[in-house]
């Protein structure tokens, strides 16, 4: 049951990150994500693991709070779109770890499949710097929480993971050349 | 670390060695030396981390690093292409390990030739390209700086994550986007407007090669990848920086030097195109023989884009004439005994 909750916060957090614009929202779902892939990661990738996930989404999620445009900009218009890939991603990824795969570990399948298809497809939308970072922390949350489908993944790619989602929102955005 | 990436790795140290001696001495050496070597370190982590997940990650951390240089495609834009490859070989690599019908582990197989086609930045995947961009911050880096070794850990990955029947379609993945990328890349550096965005589609075609190499899952195939990536890091690339300049000046010469360019990069004998190229049709006659008539006629496409690319060169003086001779003597050593390149790949 645990399990079914942490994908599902999983997924909300993934979402959130691709319906907002803004800082606020982008931090808020970069923190429900992680803390869902924690979760569902746990049973294989144990407490250090699954610490490392939570700890380096809450400093992405950290860092995005206090740099990018302002506010929520949750559902901001236009983004009709957007919340219908949330809900058809979700049902994919839904029906595929469930019906189609088999095996134990549905829930940690789900919730990478939600993660990755979602933060990828969020970072090939976006035009903005910021939002771009948070989908690809997120996208290096959800691959690391991946491995734990791995035999015998250890404690580093989790670790990794963790931090490459730091290293990716506080990296400085392109300084662009003008021609 | 696999031997192969080892090879590539030193190929590509070599390469960026050749770029900074001999570059004009109006260049900014400092930087791509810091770059260049900041860049060859994430390299190396992609090839020698343990696992395919951590290689992703590094992948992940290259893109960033790569996003954060100065150039003229904003962030978003450089991050586009590397946040599709690692979702497809994410997504690739949970479909590899779990449990299911055979048809989930063919979705892996097309989920890791996607994935490997965007991480290089090849058909159907193209990076935003603008050629005035520095090389190290542009997609040149991807196709012939960081790409080999990625590609020969992602294929790597692959034989280790997928089951025999689907490692057969992986390589006819391989295959067919090989194909499609020969002839898009050679047809549009033979026809594009820009000189460098020829050069950027004559990399693709190059690839192309490489990919049907790696696809033909024989020994003759991944020695002929081998040497088509030789000659991407070690001929085209350091001609495409060399080429730069004469870009820059607007220059374009019809003299022997543009003609030796130009069969170099067509992968004429003595070349180590040639060899390459003997090697993949050998490979693809054994495996089946029409595909070796395709490969065949669309490497004859190579020729109308190599003598553009050769004459755009202009014509290279001082130092950088003495980059090109290197080039040219390294490709034609490969060309005729390649033999100690492949047995360091223990190919």
């Amino acid at each position: 049951m645990v399990e079914v909750a942490a994908a599902f916060v999983a997924w909300l957090g993934v979402s959130l990150v691709v319906l907002s614009d803004a800082r606020r929202g982008l931090a808020l779902g970069t923190l429900l994500a992680a803390a869902g892939l924690a979760g569902v990661a746990l049973p294989e990738a144990g407490p250090a693991g699954a610490l490392a996930l939570v700890a380096g989404g809450a400093v992405a999620a950290a860092r995005r709070f206090t740099a990018g445009p302002g506010g929520w900009g949750i559902l901001p218009p236009g983004s009709t779109p957007r919340l219908i890939l949330c809900v058809a991603g979700g049902l994919l990824a839904l029906w595929v770890g469930l019906e189609v795969m088999t095996g134990e570990g549905a829930a940690l399948r789900f919730a990478v499949m939600s993660g990755v298809g979602l933060a990828g497809a969020r970072a090939l939308s976006s035009a903005d710097t910021s939002v771009a970072q948070t989908a690809f922390a997120v996208l290096a949350l959800a691959v690391a929480a991946g491995a734990a489908l791995g035999a015998d993944a250890g404690v580093w790619p989790f670790l990794a993971g963790a931090g490459a989602a730091v290293a990716v929102t506080w990296a400085p955005g392109r300084v662009q050349r003008a021609a | 670390m696999l031997p192969e990436s080892i090879e590539l790795l030193a190929l590509a140290a070599f390469a960026l060695a050749i770029a900074l001696v001999f570059m004009p001495d109006r260049s900014p050496r400092r930087r791509l030396a810091l770059q260049g070597g900041a860049g060859l370190a994430g390299t190396a982590a992609v090839a020698a981390v343990p696992t395919f997940d951590l290689a992703l990650l590094v992948l992940v951390l290259l893109a960033v690093f790569q996003a954060a240089l100065e150039g003229r495609r904003p962030t978003a834009a450089c991050l586009k292409a590397p946040g599709v490859a690692v979702a497809l070989l994410a997504l690739a690599a949970v479909f590899a390990r779990v449990g299911g019908p055979e048809l989930i582990h063919r979705f892996a197989a097309v989920g890791l030739g996607a994935g490997l086609a965007a991480a290089l930045g090849l058909l159907p995947y193209l990076h935003v390209f603008d050629p005035e961009e520095p090389v190290t911050a542009s997609p040149i880096g991807w196709l012939a700086f960081v790409g080999p070794v990625l590609a020969a850990v992602i294929v790597a990955g692959a034989q280790g994550l997928l089951p025999a029947d689907a490692g057969a379609a992986f390589g006819a993945v391989l295959i067919g986007l090989g194909v499609v990328n020969m002839a898009w890349g050679s047809l549009a550096a033979w026809l594009t407007e820009s000189n460098g965005a020829a050069w950027r589609y004559s990399f693709v075609a190059d690839w192309g090669l490489a990919l049907c190499g790696f696809g033909l899952t024989l020994a003759d195939g991944r020695r002929a990848a081998l040497l088509v990536l030789f000659t991407v890091v070690l001929g085209r690339l350091p001609l495409y920086l060399a080429s730069r300049q004469a870009g820059k000046d607007r220059v374009v010469t019809e003299r022997p030097v543009n003609l030796l360019v130009a069969a170099a990069l067509a992968g004429s004998a003595p070349f180590a195109g040639f060899a390459a190229r003997v090697l993949l049709l050998r490979g693809a006659t054994q495996l089946f023989w029409p595909l070796a008539l395709v490969l065949a006629l669309v490497m004859l496409l190579w020729l109308p884009g190599s003598l553009r690319l050769g004459r755009s060169m202009g014509l290279p003086r001082g130092r950088q004439a003495l980059g090109v001779a290197l080039v040219l003597a390294l490709n034609v050593a490969a060309g005729l005994y390649p033999l100690p390149l492949l047995a360091g790949a223990r190919l």
